[in-house]
């Protein structure tokens, strides 16, 4: 089993957005994806999901829809808006800004002062 | 987009939220079965499977409850949560609640009520299109002390011509007999040309309104009728149009029905017959003089001219007119204003009092319950304290004390609709005389929104320091028990006592207002009009002129009815008066003494005129001062002569004898008649009891008739009974004669100050809701003080304190909280009078006995508020005292 990474809180909207935006998703099947692919390394607790997707749903950036699972249930599946989509844009620009900062500055040597 | 989903949320959450729920419930479910679907596929025991899914997923209620806070339902919710409880706590202390919500309700009744009339009145525009561009113009001659007239007929021409004008009208009313179909009545006409009905926007119920050529001399008479004389004489016949009718038995035909909304505003709340100037009987032969200054205009301005501009262009043309007309225009100014400031001039300050007034009511209402909100908090703050330690946020609970204060706020408002609804119609006394009829006063949106508005405001008022205080984070100390003895709970009593004062202070101000217009009411009742008005009776008779057309007809008539009247039983007394004080308006003329110098600039040389039988002094006693009473030899064949009144003689004579002098004037269009004074009589208010008498000239009916006058009767008979004989004797004379205004002088005189004394009254009731409501603060904070001082009382009077000097004590502690309210009271009452100023008659805004009467009246009310409290910490008991902690 992979170490599981603790994720950095205001990380959950991003990855749910993400993982919708790979295709029309329900909440398990949420869970399963960003495990999927986060390569099994991001550990998303269960009982947080649903509050997070809520929001997204009251802030316009899914949208929810009943349909039929794989399974053959009946299961509330999420996809993106356009507001979804761009909002998913900007957060991973933003995230990619952040984090080659954050990279630069950690690799930063004495010598390099 | 985004707004949308936000507003389906909030639906979802309202109105479906069982079905939210269950979908929630659903998709949860689905997850956790999925989950150990998953885990039993990757080898677990179904039962392990289904127990680690659960686990995995957390408190499941937990985040059910975090999925509702997403979904935003949160403040609905909540909402919800605190109006419940609220109830809760209301239905508990239903004696609290119904305390609050009837003073605000009286309160917020009152102010809505009120305002129902203001904005009925100031604010909402008049229901014509473009109302701002309607005006009316008048004259005044300041040289001659005339403060507002007419315009003369060339006059009202040359503003017509001068182009500021879409369309400019003129009218004046009096009143014509109708007679056939019915019995004959006086009818209510406006003289108008007939620009003033596009002005108005009239439109016909039936036929037309008046075109240019029912103004031309020689065209056929023509009139329209109004819609209530329409429905109540003619039976709302609908063929009446090009009929004709007889006004003064001459034939008018009908050519137009007016709604009933439809009125020419400035003079006259009844209108029931409109007629082109050229056909009326009195007013057609003023059109051609230049001296007469008559019509009042009514006109439209042109789109995009201003006020400013018009005035100035009038004034302009005023001022040519003065000069091109020495002799007629001379010191006369035309002058512009906007219609609706015109029409309500008279009550604007009178409902701005009163909204002052009922304003300061509802702020009394206030702090008296934000009072009583803070004697609770000592139980809410535990309450409080609890919650805020086991997590609650202070603005949460803030939040719901206010939900709380809103709740007993809207009650309030709802039940003080009602009263407001009940009200309103009650209130129509109020209004200006000119107000278009379809203007009344109703409770409409503005006025339900103004309802919530100061509900809510009052709601704020009452409700945030209560909250802010019961939600003091102080824990520890308001979890111990002690809070009435502890810091907070003094500085809340200061809080209280200071709220108390203030009640007394606002209550002040409304009881020195009320006070200072109880007074100048008493001084406007006991004012001596100069005659003795008990037991006199009027009533009216108007000839028609094209029957009655000669002056010798006029006089004849009145002299033969005179003498069958004064041939009755009881009816000796009797006169015939040509206009009656107060009764009637007054006929200003122009006068010139002769042989006399001009006098000085900016006295008026115009003195009310009267026509009377000799009769007439006795019977209204006025008393003579000089010379004599007219006599039945000064016929119209002998010497013309007059009789001054005592100010005409002071004004004008100063030290001369006016008896012997001659005086011109007459009405027109005999207006040069030269008269010798024969006497000079008492002075009468003749316009208003509130107006020192004036000058005024009395000609002898018989030189100078009128076509009809009042009968004026002194009989100790009830008036009934002489109603009926003057009636018979009419019917007698000519059977087509309608006897109207009938009406005795003490009820003249109580008419004139009707709407001061309804006024008065109301702010008055103002007065005594004020008193006792600070009577009930007072009470509150006393009852409150003694409370808390259970154990001082004790110790006092363990100690040997005697009872006296414990009431003593709580006396002094109330006088003093009475004594702070009283000062700031004073300093507002004395703003507030300046205000009552232009209303008061015969009392200054600061009349020093009305101001003491009210220190001595809420005095009195402080003691009586404080006398239940001191009796009971008279009575506390030492050994209870010390045992109670």
């Amino acid at each position: 089993m992979p170490e599981h990474a603790q994720i950095l809180p205001g990380t959950l909207d991003l990855l749910i957005l993400k993982a919708v935006s790979l295709g029309p998703l329900h909440g398990y099947g949420i869970l399963l994806r960003i495990e999927q692919i986060s390569k099994q390394a991001l550990l998303i607790e269960q009982g947080a999901l649903y509050p997070a997707l809520f929001r997204l749903v009251r802030q316009g950036l899914l949208k929810a829809s009943w349909g039929t699972s794989e399974n053959n249930r009946k299961a509330k599946f999420y996809q993106l808006t356009p507001a979804g989509h761009r909002r998913l844009r900007e957060e991973t620009e933003g995230w990619d800004r952040l984090v080659a900062a954050i990279t630069a500055a950690l690799r930063t040597q004495p010598e390099e002062l | 987009m985004k707004s949308l989903a936000f507003l389906q949320t909030i639906a979802n959450a309202i109105f479906r939220r069982a079905r939210v729920e269950a979908e929630m419930e659903e998709e949860l479910r689905s997850h956790i079965r999925d989950r150990a679907a998953d885990l039993e596929r990757s080898g677990m025991a179904h039962e392990e499977a289904e127990r680690r899914a659960r686990i995995e997923f957390g408190g499941y209620e937990h985040v059910k409850e975090e999925c509702r806070g997403s979904l935003g339902a949160r403040f609905w919710e909540a909402l919800v949560q605190d109006l419940r409880f609220g109830g809760r706590l209301l239905l508990k202390a239903p004696g609290f609640a119904a305390v609050t919500i009837l003073t605000l309700a009286l309160g917020i009744g009152a102010n809505t009520a009120i305002f129902s009339v203001i904005y009925a009145v100031l604010l909402r525009p008049l229901p014509y299109t473009h109302p701002e561009e309607l005006v009316v113009g008048f004259e005044d001659n300041l040289q001659r002390g005339i403060p507002i007239s007419g315009c003369s007929y060339q006059d009202l021409t040359e503003l017509q011509e001068s182009g500021i004008f879409a369309s400019i009208g003129g009218v004046n009313r009096h009143d014509l007999t109708i007679t056939g179909s019915g019995s004959p009545a006086l009818v209510k006409t406006v003289v108008v040309t007939p620009e003033v009905f596009p002005v108005l926007n009239a439109k016909p119920l039936l036929g037309r309104y008046f075109f240019s050529g029912d103004e031309k001399k020689g065209s056929a008479p023509v009139a329209l009728v109004s819609e209530g004389l329409w429905r109540s004489r003619f039976g709302g016949d609908s063929t009446l149009v090009g009929k004709s009718i007889m006004l003064d038995q001459r034939a008018f035909t009908v050519v137009g029905i007016m709604p009933a909304s439809f009125k020419v505003p400035v003079f006259s709340d009844h209108q029931e017959i409109w007629i082109p100037i050229v056909h009326d009987p009195l007013f057609s032969a003023w059109i051609p003089n230049r001296n007469q200054h008559w019509l009042r205009a009514v006109g439209r301005l042109n789109p995009g001219v201003t006020l400013a501009r018009a005035k100035a262009e009038a004034g302009a043309v005023g001022q040519r007119m003065e000069k091109e007309f020495p002799a007629e225009n001379g010191g006369w100014a035309l002058r512009i204003a906007p219609m609706q400031a015109a029409i309500v001039e008279d009550v604007r300050t009178p409902l701005l009092i009163l909204l002052g007034a009922v304003g300061l009511v509802l702020l009394l209402a206030c702090v008296n319950i934000a009072n009583l909100l803070l004697a609770r908090t000592s139980s809410r703050t535990k309450e409080m304290a609890l919650r805020q330690a086991l997590g609650a946020r202070r603005g949460r609970m803030i939040r719901q004390l206010l939900t709380e204060s809103a709740l007993l706020g809207l009650l309030g408002a709802a039940l003080g609709l009602m009263l407001a609804y009940s009200g309103a119609n009650a209130l129509t006394a109020l209004l200006p005389r000119d107000l278009p009829s379809m203007h009344n006063v109703q409770i409409d949106a503005p006025v339900l929104g103004f309802a919530l508005l100061i509900s809510l405001m009052a709601t704020a008022l009452f409700g945030l320091i209560p909250a802010f205080l019961t939600t003091d984070s102080n824990l520890q100390f308001n979890l111990k028990d002690n809070a009435a003895h502890s810091g907070s709970g003094s500085g809340r009593l200061r809080l209280r006592r200071f709220l108390a004062a203030a009640e007394i202070g606002v209550a002040t101000i409304l009881v020195v207002g009320a006070g200072l217009l109880m007074r100048s009411l008493l001084t406007m009742t006991s004012v001596n009009p100069g005659f003795t008005p008990a037991n006199i009776l009027k009533a009216e008779v108007s000839l028609p002129r094209y029957r009655y057309s000669s002056p010798q007809q006029w006089k004849t008539f009145a002299e033969t009815l005179l003498e069958r009247i004064q041939a009755q039983p009881g009816l000796k007394d009797s006169a015939f008066a040509v206009p009656v004080p107060l009764a009637n308006g007054q006929i200003a003329l122009n006068f010139t003494i002769a042989d006399h110098a001009a006098p000085a600039a900016g006295t008026p040389t115009t003195a009310d005129y009267v026509s009377v039988t000799p009769e007439y002094f006795q019977v209204m006693g006025i008393p003579l001062l000089h010379g004599r009473y007219f006599a039945r030899e000064d016929s119209d064949h002998a010497h013309p002569i007059a009789i001054i009144s005592e100010s005409f003689a002071r004004v004008y004579f100063k030290d001369e004898n006016p008896i012997g002098k001659r005086l011109m004037f007459g009405f027109p269009p005999d207006s040069n008649v030269v008269r010798e004074i024969v006497g000079v009589v008492g002075g009468v208010r003749n316009t208003e009891l509130t107006q020192e008498p004036g000058p005024m000239m009395y000609v002898p009916f018989a030189q100078a008739p009128f076509w009809g006058g009042n009968l004026v009767v002194k009989s100790a008979s009830p008036p009934a009974t002489t109603v009926a004989a003057i009636r018979d004797i009419v019917r007698g004379l000519d059977n087509d004669l309608p006897v109207t205004d009938i009406v005795t002088m003490p009820e003249v005189l109580d008419a004139s100050v009707a709407q001061p004394k309804f006024r008065t009254w109301l702010v008055s009731a103002f007065g005594a809701i004020a008193l006792l409501l600070a009577a009930i603060g007072v009470f509150g904070v006393m009852s409150y003080s003694v409370a808390s001082r259970t154990r001082e009382l004790g110790v006092r009077a363990a100690l040997g304190a005697s009872q006296s000097s414990i009431v003593r004590m709580i006396l002094l502690e109330g006088m003093k909280l009475g004594g702070v309210g009283l000062g700031f009271g004073l300093a507002g009452a004395l703003g507030f009078s300046w205000f009552l100023k232009s209303q008061l008659y015969g009392v200054t805004a600061h009349d020093p006995m009305t101001l003491a009467l009210s220190v001595g009246v809420l005095l009195a009310v402080a003691v009586l508020a404080c006398y239940l409290p001191a009796r009971r910490a008279m009575r506390v008991d030492p050994m209870i005292a010390l045992r109670c902690e």
